[in-house]
């Protein structure tokens, strides 16, 4: 049933078929809706992940090998509920199917996924790409899944209502995707659809057309779809040039409020005439086989979401895998670092002594292993991301956490980037790329290196084996859980504050859908996995190994002079680190950091952590000419408490020892953090807000800490 | 659980309630989405139209968010976004 035309002016509505041969592709669909399991399916492994220009959204695109030779350029959009965006994703996405954008030509075709067991609302998606007009081919995904809920979704019922082809699909079995390659390059754009509606809006439509029209030089027939997005209020950015018509919105504003006087809102009354539709569609394409039957996915959920039980497997589940990124790594940990220590030791046997072979021994050789020593880790991370996410269960995980969570101005999904952090912060950042809403992202980007990182255990064993040298392994284990704990509290309360007083109010609702579960395949948590790894391998490890080789020129030049010759090769080195630029730039540091109880020799222990903060470790080693501190830090032990200052004050106190703690837990020190934040925010200022922040935190808690605590302690002798 | 500060409807039938306010395996129809434009058009959009079915499944721990079958599939909402869906509970 259409529409009434507005000059019953014959049927004007041929489709836009371009002739056009079909180079380019996009890939739209809902998200959960196996679109990416799609585009893997099609390009393999033949895709390059890139960025959107100015805006932090990815861009991936592949190539898909046809069996007759020919190749189409496949470019996977993300996942997006409708074409009116909410956030930069989905802008993205209207953007360049309506061929806006500068740095992405339009794609010859579009091809829908849409999951066929969630049909109605895939098919809301699908009824917007329609008026795009570009050729349409739909993929019917999850046909496997509708099947065992008894639902049989008949495909060439759909194909006919929706004027396009629309291919049968398994995703993950590669079942049904050789037809796609053959629909897309024969892909017409469909015809749009009239979708019945209130006449006093019809009329309304009909009086603004004709203005329209004139604008946008078109027909005035083919104006009546731009009038209703128009009357709608559509944010899109394809109808500035009309919002921009001082004339234009006041007839529009006209129209709205006649409309609103009769109870009409042009938004809601377009979104349920699409859903009317979709009503009919689904009734005559669906076949049910009428025994309501309860999902695996419900069964599922009566234990996984319980109030009771729920809370009980999700706290397993989360305990397991903070204990297998620590545990299970460990092993793959050390192995690498001993591969590296081997390595180190050859070349520097097989080189003769100087700069060079130094630079490649302590700078090149130490900065790669700084970085691959975390590669096992932050691969079982991902790894095990990648199952969590791909099995279904992630979203049920934000929604038992989001309520704790958005008390303290985070998200439900907040929580598996921040429980990441405790590893290292850097896939804890990339793994906020599950949160759709920005200002939650940038909250949970902002407090994820309050939490204690992997490379701050070093630190913290050492200040912890000084500090309670004669209390029990409990003791000690407690005092762990209370830095840990300290940074948990300083994300909460910043957090806090951001959400108050720093970010931009949100418009996105809270939406989180819960996808049915379903075992996860090996082929896309594998892909997962290696992407992130490379992201963390390109994007940080760089970052990491050029500090860690200025690192080193900063500890080594300039050199002693020959003369001073000192008795061992250990008081040698020491004597080096002091004179070397990081020596001075300890001394220059002193006034600064002597309130918090700190001197030079520390001063240069924190310089060398921004590399990465475990070098504190292995500086302190070097600056009290002991070696192998890492392994055996008895001796280094023994040198800090016999560390005294010129007047025979000790320079070691546990009150130094506790401030130094607290250092560590809020301090931002780690550069290659910086560096994937300001990649993944697109600016300096989140980065540099986070370095202040935190650093401006831990000085003046290190400060009330020392002052406070030495006049105690003073008062008390 | 958590109650909420939800005017009733002005319209229907004097059973209505905010979507928030709806018993754990209640169904109900929806009579009309309120709210900021943006959020409302997201509402409608994710298929809360008029007259649609809703079921609430369940609420998670400490009573939000809340988690909804709508047009066969699964969504979850918190109860500052279900409070402005206006439902009639059904029998």
């Amino acid at each position: 049933m259409p529409a009434p035309s507005c000059h019953d002016a014959g049927e004007s509505r041929t489709a836009q078929a371009s002739s056009r041969p079909v180079k380019t592709v996009a890939l739209v669909g809902n998200p959960n809706c196996g679109k990416t399991t799609i585009f893997n399916a099609l390009t393999g492994l033949r895709q390059k992940v890139g960025n959107y220009p100015g805006i932090t959204v990815d861009k991936r695109e592949g190539t898909f090998r046809l069996d007759d030779g020919r190749a189409l350029d496949v470019l996977d959009l993300p996942g997006t509920y409708s074409l009116v965006s909410s956030s930069p994703d989905e802008q993205v996405v209207a953007q360049v199917l309506r061929g806006e954008r500068a740095d992405t030509a339009a794609p010859d075709a579009i091809l829908a996924v849409v999951d066929a067991s969630n049909l109605a609302r895939n098919l809301y998606l699908v009824s917007q790409l329609i008026d795009i007009g570009r050729p349409l081919v739909v993929a019917l995904n999850m046909t496997d899944v509708a099947e065992r809920q008894g639902k049989i979704v008949s495909a060439s019922a759909l194909s006919r209502v929706l004027g396009c082809p629309v291919v049968p699909l398994v995703g993950h079995k590669r079942k049904g995707v050789e037809g796609l390659g053959k629909a897309l390059l024969e892909a017409k754009a469909p015809q749009r659809i009239e979708y019945p509606i209130d006449e006093r809006l019809a009329e309304e439509e009909c009086r603004l057309a004709p203005r329209i029209a004139a604008i946008a030089q078109i027909d005035p027939e083919k104006a009546r779809p731009l009038v209703r997005r128009l009357l709608a209020d559509e944010p899109s950015s394809d109808l500035e040039t009309f919002r921009s018509d001082a004339a234009l919105s006041a007839l529009l504003d006209e129209s709205r409020a006649r409309l609103e006087s009769l109870g009409l809102d042009p938004m809601q009354a377009d979104i349920e005439a699409r859903y009317r539709w979709i009503d009919e569609v689904t009734a005559e394409v669906i076949q049910t086989d009428g025994t309501p039957r309860r999902t695996l996915t419900e069964r599922a959920d009566s234990v996984l979401m319980h109030p009771v039980w729920g809370l009980f497997f999700f706290a397993a589940i989360m305990g397991a895998l903070f204990v297998s990124i620590f545990w299970l790594a460990a092993p793959l940990m050390d192995a690498t670092e001993g591969i590296v220590t081997v390595l180190a030791e050859r070349v520097g046997e097989a080189m003769s002594p100087g700069p060079l072979r130094d630079l490649l021994v302590d700078g090149v050789l130490a900065g790669v292993g700084a970085v691959v020593v975390f590669v096992p880790q932050i691969a079982l991370l991902f790894l095990l991301l990648g199952v969590l996410e791909d099995s279904g269960y992630l979203a049920r995980a934000a929604f038992l956490m989001d309520r704790v969570l958005s008390r303290v101005g985070l998200h439900g999904k907040s929580f598996i980037p921040l429980l990441s952090s405790f590893a290292c912060a850097i896939p804890g950042v990339l793994a906020t790329r599950t949160i759709e809403s920005r200002r939650d992202r940038l909250a949970t980007i902002l407090v994820a290196p309050f939490m204690s990182c992997s490379a701050r255990l070093p630190v913290y064993a050492l200040l912890i084996g000084f500090c309670f040298a004669g209390y029990g392994a409990l003791t000690q284990g407690l005092v762990l859980l209370g830095l840990y704990l300290l940074g948990i509290v300083g994300a909460a309360s910043i957090s806090w504050l951001l959400k108050r007083r720093v970010l931009p109010p949100e418009k996105t609702p809270f939406i989180l859908e819960l996808p049915t579960y379903k075992v996860p395949q090996a082929s896309q948590v594998l892909l997962q996995t290696w992407t992130g790894t490379r992201a963390f391998l390109t994007r940080a490890g760089t970052t990491i190994f050029a500090l860690s080789v200025v690192l080193w020129a900063l500890l080594y030049y300039p050199r002693l002079p020959e003369t001073a010759a000192l008795l061992t090769e250990e008081a040698q080195n020491a004597a080096q680190i002091e004179y070397s630029f990081a020596g001075r730039l300890g001394h220059l540091l002193e006034p600064v950091i002597a309130p918090l109880g700190f001197d030079w020799k520390m001063g240069i222990g924190l310089v060398a952590a921004f590399a990465a903060r475990e070098v504190f470790v292995s500086t302190l080693g070097i600056v009290y000419s002991v070696g192998g501190a890492e392994e055996d830090a008895t001796q280094l032990l023994q040198a800090m408490q016999a560390d005294v200052r010129g007047d025979g004050s000790v320079v070691w106190t546990p009150l130094v020892a506790i401030s130094l703690m607290v250092w560590f837990v809020f301090a931002m020190q780690c550069i290659s953090t910086m560096a994937v934040v300001r990649r993944e925010t697109g600016s300096w200022r989140w980065p540099l807000l986070q370095l202040g922040m935190m650093n401006a935190l831990a000085y003046t808690a290190c400060l009330l800490i020392y002052q406070l605590g030495s006049r105690l302690f003073a008062g008390g002798s | 659980m958590v109650a909420s500060a939800a005017t009733p409807s002005v319209f229907g039938n004097g059973s209505s309630t905010g979507l928030d306010r709806l018993e754990v395996g209640a169904r109900a129809s929806v009579e009309s989405v309120s709210g900021e434009r943006s959020v409302r058009r997201r509402l409608l959009e994710m298929g809360l139209c008029q007259g649609v079915e809703v079921e609430l499944l369940r609420r998670a721990p400490f009573g939000d968010p809340i988690e909804l079958r709508v047009r066969g599939y699964l969504l979850s909402l918190r109860a500052d976004q279900a409070r402005l869906v206006t439902v009639a509970p059904k029998r």
